[in-house]
């Protein structure tokens, strides 16, 4: 990407013959570095799934469900193991709602925090805005590359299961797939937008990455607490891993209620940043 | 005359802090202007305004005949800046965060970026933090000069350049007047100001307090002397010193021999009467010391208080 950028400049035989300034430079600034984490975080999820996926066939054994019946229900219900005899139900348990949740929220706060609060930090905020692009360009074009950098993730996720489906026996639905897939990538999303909302508000990377993580936890727990307590099934309404997974995508299809209330959030934390980022001071 | 930058009755306030008083400041198109002062005094606070990176708490800003916040970006496209503190991490090489930054203040004129980087002798093909922090400088003076903008901004742009370099950038700065570039230049290095401005304005304790041409404005340049002189006699230097305004500090010492007399004296003004008591004898070694801009600046405070 940045290679053709490059020639772009080169190519201008004289300041008469100018080209126009290419669009999205921000956006193509963070993908264009960040290619190669993007590559490590993908082999991170390529890994988990070929280690917890190929298995399920010889999982399918009486000893799997006596061992699952043998734990501590409540553990059972935290860890969402209550169908994980079924292909849907193994996939969720094992990938989407443990590891692979925990991956992509990872990378998504990651680069949520670093794009305004970490750029601030560094000293990069300031020498990039004296240039030729504005404070809401800036946050908007920089939530960009987090949404794309989530969905390359969220692409590779669902491409390497997809692959699995038939030779792992899972018994995948390939439009269930994808529903679980945009309510994973929704999940992540509204915790990167969480850590880029606390960044551009603190202008400190640590600040959005506490704040993202918070999200994070909290969902999680929430939804944990939801499932072990009739009394406290209300609080599954605030809990986004429930958002993302109560519904049970993998088995029923998408869930538009979760995934509006997923991604309606994700651009009401990146209004909330930009509008931030917008009003004040830019620290040295 | 065209105004490139205008702002007036300017206030910056951090909480109960003023860094900056209801400042008035006129840079014409097309000249080079110094803003000096000892640091803390509001000159990367000034800046920083120009460039809508910091917001006033009052006042009116005018560049190259906008406000800095409004339509921001088509105006900082037209400006090029080097931050008081420049910082550069990460592991993108030079050339990658030019064009980064040329990208969105394009277009850059092909080959710009080499030849610029090749004058200031800048390796384009290493990682950035691993960069020393004249190297860092010199490559903020290419970001700043590559789409050679209308209005050059540049705090402290010789900080951490060695000599030969800190003439390269002053060549460059008459190069960018002779296009009909402006240029706002901050420094605490009075010399600096002195060889490159038209005008110059004294901030000190974010208040103006002294402005003019260069040549006209009368900064007690406070001066450290030291001279080794043989063939005078040390009494007649002495008295001679004394004698002159504005020379302090002076200490005329002749060593074991008798032969070397060794002077040294505090210039507040012209140097000339120290440099004529000395010449009596056959000057073997001479040191002027940099003006300190701290102390000349307060000097010139405190007159300018008196007189108020």
């Amino acid at each position: 990407m940045s290679t053709v950028s490059a020639s772009a400049v080169e190519q201008q035989p004289s300041r008469q013959d100018r080209q126009r300034p290419v669009p999205l430079p921000v956006t193509r600034q963070w993908l264009g570095q960040g290619w190669s984490g993007l590559i490590g975080w993908s082999a991170g999820i390529a890994v988990v799934i070929f280690i917890y996926l190929p298995i399920y066939p010889s999982m399918q054994s009486p000893e799997l469900v006596g061992m699952v019946d043998a734990l501590p229900p409540e553990l059972v219900r935290t860890l969402g193991f209550e169908s994980i005899t079924t292909g849907a139900g193994y996939a969720q348990a094992t990938f989407f709602g443990l590891l692979g949740f925990a991956l992509l929220t990872i990378a998504g706060i990651s680069w949520g925090a670093a794009f305004i609060g970490g750029a601030e930090e560094s000293g990069r905020l300031e020498l990039t805005l004296a240039h030729g692009v504005g404070r809401v360009g800036f946050a908007l074009q920089s939530a960009l590359a987090v949404v794309v950098k989530l969905l390359v993730l969220g692409a590779v996720g669902w491409l390497l299961i997809w692959a699995l489906n038939g030779p792992a026996e899972l018994g995948l639905e390939p439009a269930n797939l994808v529903a679980v897939s945009t309510a994973w990538v929704g999940l992540a999303l509204l915790s990167a937008t969480a850590a880029f909302a606390g960044g551009a508000l603190s202008g400190r990377r640590s600040w959005g990455i506490r704040i993202g993580a918070g999200v994070a936890v909290l969902g999680y727990v929430l939804q944990a607490a939801a499932n072990n307590s009739d009394d406290l099934d209300w609080v599954r309404r605030f809990s986004p891993y429930a958002w993302a997974y109560g519904g049970e995508p993998l088995r029923n299809g998408y869930d538009w209620t979760g995934l509006a209330l997923l991604w309606g959030g994700s651009i009401v934390l990146v209004g909330v940043g930009t509008w931030a980022l917008s009003r004040r001071d830019i620290l040295g | 005359m065209t105004v490139a930058i205008h702002t007036r009755a300017l206030n910056k306030r951090y909480g109960s802090h003023t860094a900056l008083h209801s400042l008035d400041l006129t840079v014409e198109a097309g000249s080079v202007f110094g803003l000096i002062g000892p640091n803390g005094a509001g000159k990367t606070t000034t800046l920083r305004l120009l460039l809508d990176i910091i917001r006033p708490t009052s006042g009116e800003i005018e560049v190259l005949g906008q406000p800095p916040r409004r339509d921001g970006a088509a105006l900082r496209r037209r400006i090029g800046y080097i931050p008081g503190e420049l910082r550069l991490e990460g592991r993108m090489k030079g050339r990658t965060v030019l064009r980064h930054l040329a990208d969105i203040s394009g277009p850059v004129p092909s080959g710009t970026i080499e030849r610029l980087a090749e004058r200031l002798d800048l390796d384009l093909t290493r990682p950035v933090r691993t960069l020393s922090r004249g190297n860092k400088q010199k490559l903020g003076l290419v970001q700043a000069f590559m789409h050679q903008p209308a209005l050059l901004v540049l705090d402290e742009p010789t900080s951490g350049l060695d000599p030969l370099l800190q003439r390269e950038f002053l060549a460059m700065v008459r190069e960018a007047r002779e296009r009909g570039q402006t240029v706002l230049l901050s420094s605490h290095v009075l010399s600096e100001i002195q060889q490159a401005a038209d005008d110059v304005a004294v901030l000190a304790e974010g208040r103006i307090v002294a402005e003019g041409a260069v040549s006209s404005l009368r900064i007690a340049s406070v001066r450290r002397i030291r001279a080794t002189v043989t063939g005078a006699s040390p009494e007649h230097i002495r008295t001679a010193l004394r004698a002159a305004a504005d020379v302090d500090d002076v200490d005329v010492a002749t060593d074991a021999s008798g032969e070397l007399v060794r002077v040294a004296a505090t210039a507040r003004g012209e140097l000339d009467p120290v440099i004529r008591a000395i010449a009596t004898g056959t000057i073997r070694d001479l040191t002027v010391e940099e003006p300190d801009l701290e102390e000349s600046v307060l000097d010139l405070y405190a007159r300018s208080g008196e007189g108020s």
